[in-house]
């Protein structure tokens, strides 16, 4: 009874009238509304702001030119070349590692423990911060196995970042098939490898594939897991080798290193013009994941997304 | 006929598993030989140097060339730089997920989510290099600041950066509440707002949970943005606009320059050793933080 009492009266008062209510609602409703818009109007003036600096800066020479250690007027050619390398070696040993490990998680695993211990890995590798995996790298790699600075170096120690990335993308897109197809083909006498293969994997390769496009976004951009294994340098004889065992620094850690070591007298124009470049490529990333995924799941399911 | 192709297809399908098991199997692998080899290469500043760990943990003078290895001023920044970019990124983080999950119209939904994921993908550095040509002049003009490189500009940058990831999953803690809480508040006359906070962020209080500590790993690993920004100086933040350092941004100015072996190198591993067991902590509250939902 003694509750009772207590709780009423607070309720009441808490509640106000009618038309408190109503405009405390509609403040809350134009609050979170400026507030989910500053988000947007925040990045249109970041992009407008980092396009307004850096556009002088994006010469032919500057795009496709090479770096130079002490004077001005170097480029950043080598630079955007080994980022794509780098970019293309993370996912050539990424993909298929964990697309597997997520088919097996999704399509195969009874609970227990073993999956308990792969679930709180990938969980564990993916909060771990990218410097301290650059640290690992640099144990294993250039300590351990004696490689220095390497491409290669760096594209392994990026495979470990990104695992659980897309372990999880591609757990994603194979939960939202629809068990009914799975029940069809296995219905008609197919195998659970069959059905993954066939069926399930052509109906989900839409999803994957934007997921994919994604993170290579991000592994473009990946900076502090890079500086320790692939290094600050490109070779200068020949800056567009095609040898994995040479160092490779990338544009994102080129943007970093003549900021913050570097003594080039045109560090501004160089940060200015990296920035933008390393900009433009994260937009078109995200806008190419869209549509190769709207239209592969188009081509394979014969639906839209 | 038939029965080849079935046995040929058995044997395909006991080849794909043991395939599939494998590769979830290195990701086992790959954790444990990172745990193991970080632990092991993290804890020689103290039984090789011999430098007692609650002086590596709680005293502030780092001095490697005269045997001083105290991260306090590392820890702190860290733990301070954390603080105000949860504080700050946090609620305004969970405020936009609310937003897209109850109020945000269609229209609102297709132009926010891209610009949110254009946002996860704009590099670190990028960040950084943000922060350094319009925050970092912008305090030091705006306020007593001398240089302008310091906490307030580290946690501003940050918390812009930890945002996507509170929006993201707060707005799904939002999305997975049953819709009958909802219904059922509004049909007792609860205007919307009163809905969001007495019904829907109680409910959804363990996902938000999970939505602020995976905030804060994202934070506390966070490195070259604010590296960039904070001011890399050895000392205890005193004032919102004093430069410190932390954790991941001292290991990234002064690695490239310690010799392996040395003492410095070895108190940068233990700082790296140290930063995974952090995030290995996070995971394991957001388990506990998941377990009370069901």
């Amino acid at each position: 009874m003694a509750a009772v009492t207590t709780i009423a009266p607070r309720s009441v008062s808490a509640t106000g009238s009618v038309r408190n209510r109503r405009i405390a609602d509609m403040t809350a409703t134009v609050v979170l509304w400026v507030m989910a818009s500053s988000i947007i109007v925040m990045l249109a003036a970041f992009i407008i702001y980092m396009v307004y600096l850096g556009w002088s800066a994006l010469t032919p020479s500057f795009i496709f030119g090479v770096p130079q250690e002490t004077t001005a007027g170097g480029g950043i050619g080598p630079e955007i070349y080994n980022s794509f390398y780098i970019l293309i070696l993370t996912l050539v040993f990424t993909v298929p590692i964990a697309v597997a490990a997520g088919i097996y998680l999704q399509e195969y695993s009874q609970p227990g423990r073993f999956r308990g211990v792969v679930q709180f890995s990938a969980e564990s590798l993916a909060t771990i911060p990218s410097v301290v995996m650059g640290l690992f790298g640099l144990l294993v790699f250039v300590y351990l196995f004696k490689w220095h600075f390497t491409a290669l170096g760096g594209a392994l120690t990026l495979t470990l970042l990104n695992l659980p990335a897309l372990m999880r993308v591609t757990q994603e897109a194979l939960s939202s098939v629809p068990d009914t197809l799975r029940e069809a083909s296995m219905g008609m006498g197919g195998t659970k490898w069959q059905t993954i293969t066939r069926v399930v994997l052509p109906s989900a390769i839409g999803r994957m594939t934007t997921g994919v496009v994604l993170i290579a976004g991000r592994i473009f951009g990946e900076t502090a897991a890079l500086i320790f294994t692939a290094g600050l340098s490109v070779p200068y004889n020949n800056p567009y080798s095609l040898s994995p065992w040479r160092p490779a620094e990338t544009l994102a850690v080129h943007l970093w290193y003549s900021h913050s070591e570097s003594i080039v007298p045109d560090v501004a124009r160089i940060g200015n013009g990296s920035a933008l470049v390393l900009l433009i490529m994260v937009l078109l990333f995200n806008l190419s994941a869209r549509i190769v995924g709207r239209q592969l799941t188009k081509r394979f399911t014969g639906r839209a997304e | 006929m038939i029965a080849v192709q079935a046995r040929r297809s058995h044997r395909t399908e006991r080849i794909a598993v043991i395939g599939l098991r494998l590769a979830a199997g290195f990701v086992i692998i790959a954790m444990a030989a990172l745990l193991l080899y970080l632990a092991w290469e993290g804890t020689k500043t103290f039984y090789v140097d011999k430098f007692p760990l609650w002086k590596f943990l709680f005293t502030t003078s780092f001095d490697p060339d005269n045997k001083q290895v105290g991260a306090g001023v590392f820890i702190v920044g860290t733990i301070t730089v954390t603080l105000f970019a949860i504080l700050v990124g946090g609620p305004f983080g969970i405020a936009v997920g609310v937003f897209l999950s109850e109020i945000a119209p269609r229209r609102m939904t297709q132009v926010l989510k891209p610009a949110i994921e254009v946002m996860v993908g704009i590099p670190s550095v990028v960040y950084g290099w943000l922060g350094l040509t319009l925050l970092v002049p912008l305090i030091r003009t705006r306020t007593s600041s001398p240089s302008g490189f310091g906490l307030a500009a580290a946690g501003i940058v940050l918390a812009i950066m930890i945002l996507p990831t509170v929006i993201t999953l707060s707005e799904d803690a939002f999305r997975s509440l049953p819709g009958s809480l909802k219904e059922g508040s509004l049909a007792l006359g609860a205007t919307r707002f009163q809905t969001i906070v007495r019904v829907l962020l109680p409910s959804a209080s363990s996902g938000l949970a999970v939505a602020l500590i995976l905030g804060i790993a994202r934070a506390i690993g966070e490195t070259l943005a604010i590296q960039m920004v904070i001011g890399n100086a050895t000392q205890l933040p005193l004032g919102i606009f004093s430069p410190t350092a932390a954790l991941t941004t001292e290991i990234v100015t002064d690695m490239p320059g310690a010799t392996e072996g040395t003492l410095l190198e070895h108190a940068l591993f233990s700082m790296a050793f140290l930063l995974l067991l952090i995030a290995m902590l996070l995971i394991v509250f957001v388990r506990l933080a998941l377990r009370k939902r069901t």
